[in-house]
């Protein structure tokens, strides 16, 4: 009897589970099962195989692939042979993609397809300790002569032959896997500076899965689209690991490309949404309402407000009365139904924001189309989750409850402390890191915030990138970084304020599709991006934008020059991290001169 | 050989728009066909698909004279083609598109077409597949049920290339693929057509006038002037030949 891993709870779920689906990708246009007892199959013969080709305990292997059921088979082979799983951004530029097998000492990488191999290749001789490189879809890879490149189904079928000679090996690796060893190794975004290696351990994520399962019940029925990119821990745990604990379906689709598509034909009943997809939808349905008939934007509107009172009342506690009830049916009925559908999101009991801050405008707006979208919060050094609003008693403008197990402590300044048996082991190659950290026993998470009565959070912002009022007060970026988005005219914002600046002042990216739909129904000819964003009607239109959002603004954190950007933000150049959030400190230096003439010449509001 | 051109003529009233041109494209090779504009490459394709009939010359597909055959004729012998303006239906769907290129496949008539029974059905199975697999080849998947009218220009000039693809040809004659296309998106569809060459085994005879995926994709260049062979060979040959670079650049004038 081994430990309790979440391993070991996967081999009784096959045992249970047996041919049922367990996971679904689609192929040739249709969906394809795959069962328990095949997802087994292909950790057990890939484990062995990696094994055959030299894997030991305690090496660390990257993934660096687009989603796909062969990055669960490969996470699961990794830990099975008491080695590590390094999850790598499929989206980073090859510098990143060095960064992260050097220091990691990867023996072997995993590559999706030809795409990323060519970014490992690139800086092949940079990375002494990499053996092998595996490759899944070995498309176009014909003429590559590396001797150490193999076809991920070659490693599979070494592993049916090493088994022959290894009988028993398998089942003595997994009765060996000790809730103390490091299962993951997860690189954290890198805002401030390089990625730190977080180590956690087999112990840590059964506590993370069973404390998040505590307070949101899974069924076996259950199905999830897996789109977020499975490096990232929150993606791990709640497409890898939690489905694993409660036997539910991972659905994966074509390509990044076909998320949507996805969506709306498995309709899945869990939803964990990144704030950018909730924005987008929302800009989507209110671009759509501004291009339809008259009498549709009526019964719209008219929805949208009783939408309001009921998500208002239910969470203030309070009694709804009957019409207002039926009212708020026939709503769903005649409008809402047709739009939940079409994003797929009409099945979808567990809807969640999280991984970054979103708006409170955003959740609102949903809950008024009847989804009652929770947030959460966590770190990557807590395995991803540690608060969470109950699916009964959400507050938008927290992050929710302490997950069971949890425990909160607020510092002096204002920092979040947390601690539990989430907490992770160390940073890999960092120790000093680990130290400044973790503080006796408590992770200092770096964001600022405060708890209610009732033990909910309310986050302020990272307390690195708080900015200073005129009148010396603080006050995070993303609340009014948030508040801008929320319009469909504006994709991203940053806001400046810091310590020396008299003012705060906003650099904004308008967004290319709806500004542009918005210039050609004004008839202003434009040609790029670059134009667009110069045009003075297009500042006038900004300049209306940021003028409501300084409404709702105390006067001393108004906004009160913009500049708009000329280029829209990027991951491949620094400014962006591969999950969309703002280097906010490289963007204060290769953005020095625009900063510059933000506060000189900036539109006045 | 799989196709050949023997001393083709063609003329329209009194503009001669092909020459005695002759050459030939070998079986599993890219055979890029250039030259100036008017130099008579979508005529040498007409003539190969049967559009125009030469007043000289002949068609000949693995050694046997196609002049008689119709347009369906040819398709239905392995002889696919694009277009350079794009020949989709509008109306239809990416996948609809796709699946008519099958048409010149289909063996049930009528009858059991009507009925959706035994071989019918499974021939429909088989279609589809065919079909889905070259939509995943080209990376389409997103576009299946787009209408065709609605996608971008550069995917529908991908489904104009899965269409001909779509009907399983032994050789593919694609006028000018790249045609409006930036630079992204040149290289992709250069992409494209090296892996129908290689995964699929296709022949390929390519009209196109950006020279970088000309000399970068293929491996015979065929080099047309005013209704005229003026060269041929490899790629690195015929950049070298002084014919082909008073052709496009013209002389110095002593």
């Amino acid at each position: 009897m081994g430990d309790d891993t979440l391993i070991a709870r996967f081999h009784a779920q096959v045992k249970r589970l047996g041919d049922r689906a367990a996971l679904r990708k689609k192929h040739l246009g249709i969906w394809r099962e795959i069962s328990w007892n095949e997802y087994a199959e292909h950790a057990k013969y890939l484990c062995l195989g990696l094994l055959a080709l030299g894997l030991e305990r305690r090496d660390r292997v990257c993934v660096l692939a687009e989603n796909c059921p062969e990055w669960l088979y490969a996470d699961f082979a990794i830990q099975a042979a008491g080695a590590i799983t390094v999850g790598v951004y499929p989206t980073n530029p090859p510098k990143e993609v060095l960064y992260i097998h050097e220091h990691s000492d990867a023996k072997f990488s995993i590559c999706g397809d030809q795409e990323q191999i060519d970014k490992v290749l690139e800086v092949r001789e940079k990375l002494p300790h990499l053996e092998k490189i595996i490759v899944i879809h070995m498309r176009g890879l014909r003429h590559y002569s590396d001797g150490n490149v193999i076809d991920f189904h070659v490693v599979e079928k070494m592993g049916r032959e090493y088994e022959k000679d290894h009988p028993a090996l398998y089942e003595e690796l997994i009765k060996n896997i000790k809730a103390d060893d490091v299962a993951v190794q997860i690189y954290t975004s890198g805002t401030t500076g390089p990625p730190k290696g977080a180590m956690l351990t087999h112990g840590n994520m059964v506590a993370a899965v069973d404390a998040f399962t505590e307070v949101f019940k899974f069924y076996e029925s259950d199905n999830l689209v897996s789109y977020v990119p499975l490096s990232h821990v929150g993606e791990r745990i709640s497409s890898v690991y939690i489905p694993i604990k409660v036997g539910a379906t991972v659905n994966f689709s074509e390509s990044v490309e076909t998320v949507m598509d996805a969506l709306y034909e498995i309709s899945p009943t869990v939803f964990f949404g990144l704030p950018r997809i909730w924005e987008k939808l929302q800009s989507g349905i209110i671009i759509k309402m501004k291009e339809s008939t008259w009498t549709k934007r009526l019964i719209y509107n008219l929805f949208m407000s009783v939408g309001k009172k009921v998500s208002g009342l239910k969470m203030a506690k309070k009694q709804i009365s009957w019409h207002l009830k039926l009212l708020f049916q026939l709503g769903r009925l005649l409008v809402f139904r047709k739009m939940l559908d079409q994003m797929g999101l009409l099945k979808t009991r567990i809807i969640t924001s999280g991984a970054a801050a979103v708006g409170p405008d955003v959740l609102h707006f949903f809950h008024q189309l009847g989804l009652d979208i929770a947030e959460f919060y966590g770190q990557t050094e807590m395995f991803g989750i540690t608060f969470i609003n109950p699916r009964d008693d959400i507050r938008i403008g927290t992050v929710g409850k302490a997950l069971p197990g949890v425990e909160v402590k607020i510092a002096e300044d204002g920092e979040i402390m947390v601690r539990g048996p989430q907490l992770f082991v160390g940073y890999f190659r960092d120790e000093q890191a680990f130290k400044g950290a973790v503080v006796d026993g408590w992770l200092m998470t770096g964001d600022v915030g405060g708890l209610d009565e009732d033990g909910y959070l309310k986050i302020m912002d990272r307390k690195k990138d708080l900015l200073v009022t005129p009148e010396g007060g603080n006050i995070g970026p993303q609340m009014i970084e948030n508040k801008l988005k929320f319009s469909p005219y504006i994709k991203e914002a940053m806001m400046m304020g810091d310590e020396g600046y008299p003012y705060l002042a906003a650099l904004i990216q308008i967004d290319t599709e709806n500004v542009g739909k918005w210039a050609e129904e004004h008839h202003i000819p434009y040609t790029t991006f670059h134009d667009l964003s110069a045009k003075p009607e297009v500042y006038d239109l900004i300049a209306g934008v940021v003028e409501k959002v300084n409404e709702e603004l105390a006067r001393g954190e108004q906004i009160k020059k913009f500049l708009l950007l000329r280029k829209e933000l990027d991951h491949d150049d620094n400014e962006l991290t591969a999950m969309f959030k703002l280097r906010r400190k490289k963007m204060y230096e290769l953005y020095k001169d625009t900063i510059a003439e933000l506060y000189d010449k900036g539109r006045k509001v | 050989m799989l196709l050949e051109v023997r001393n083709v003529s063609l003329s329209f009233g009194g503009v001669m728009a092909l020459s005695e041109v002759s050459f030939s494209v070998e079986e599993n090779t890219l055979h890029a066909l250039i030259g100036p504009n008017g130099s008579g490459k979508t005529s040498i394709f007409n003539v190969m698909s049967g559009i125009y009939k030469p007043q000289k010359g002949h068609i000949l597909m693995r050694g046997e004279d196609i002049g008689h055959a119709k347009p369906h004729q040819r398709a239905k012998m392995g002889l696919a083609r694009t277009f350079q303006n794009i020949e989709l239906f509008k109306h239809m769907s990416v996948l609809e598109n796709l699946l008519l290129g099958r048409h010149t496949q289909l063996q049930s008539g009528v009858f059991s077409g009507l009925l959706w029974i035994g071989r019918t059905l499974r021939e429909e199975i088989q279609h589809r597949e065919q079909v889905e697999r070259v939509i995943g080849l080209l990376e389409i998947e997103r576009w299946r049920n787009h209408l065709v009218s609605t996608i971008p220009y550069g995917i529908q000039k991908r489904v104009e290339l899965g269409r001909a693809l779509a009907m399983d040809p032994k050789i593919l004659l694609l006028d000018e693929p790249c045609a409006g296309m930036n630079v992204e998106e040149t290289e992709d569809l250069a992409r494209f057509i090296i892996d129908i060459r290689e995964e699929w085994g296709k022949t390929v005879l390519l009209v196109e006038h950006d020279m970088n995926v000309v000399m970068d994709i293929s491996d015979t260049v065929t080099v047309l002037d005013f209704g005229h062979k003026i060269a041929e060979g490899s790629p690195k040959d015929v950049q070298k030949d002084p014919d082909v670079i008073k052709a496009y650049l013209g002389e110095e004038v002593t």
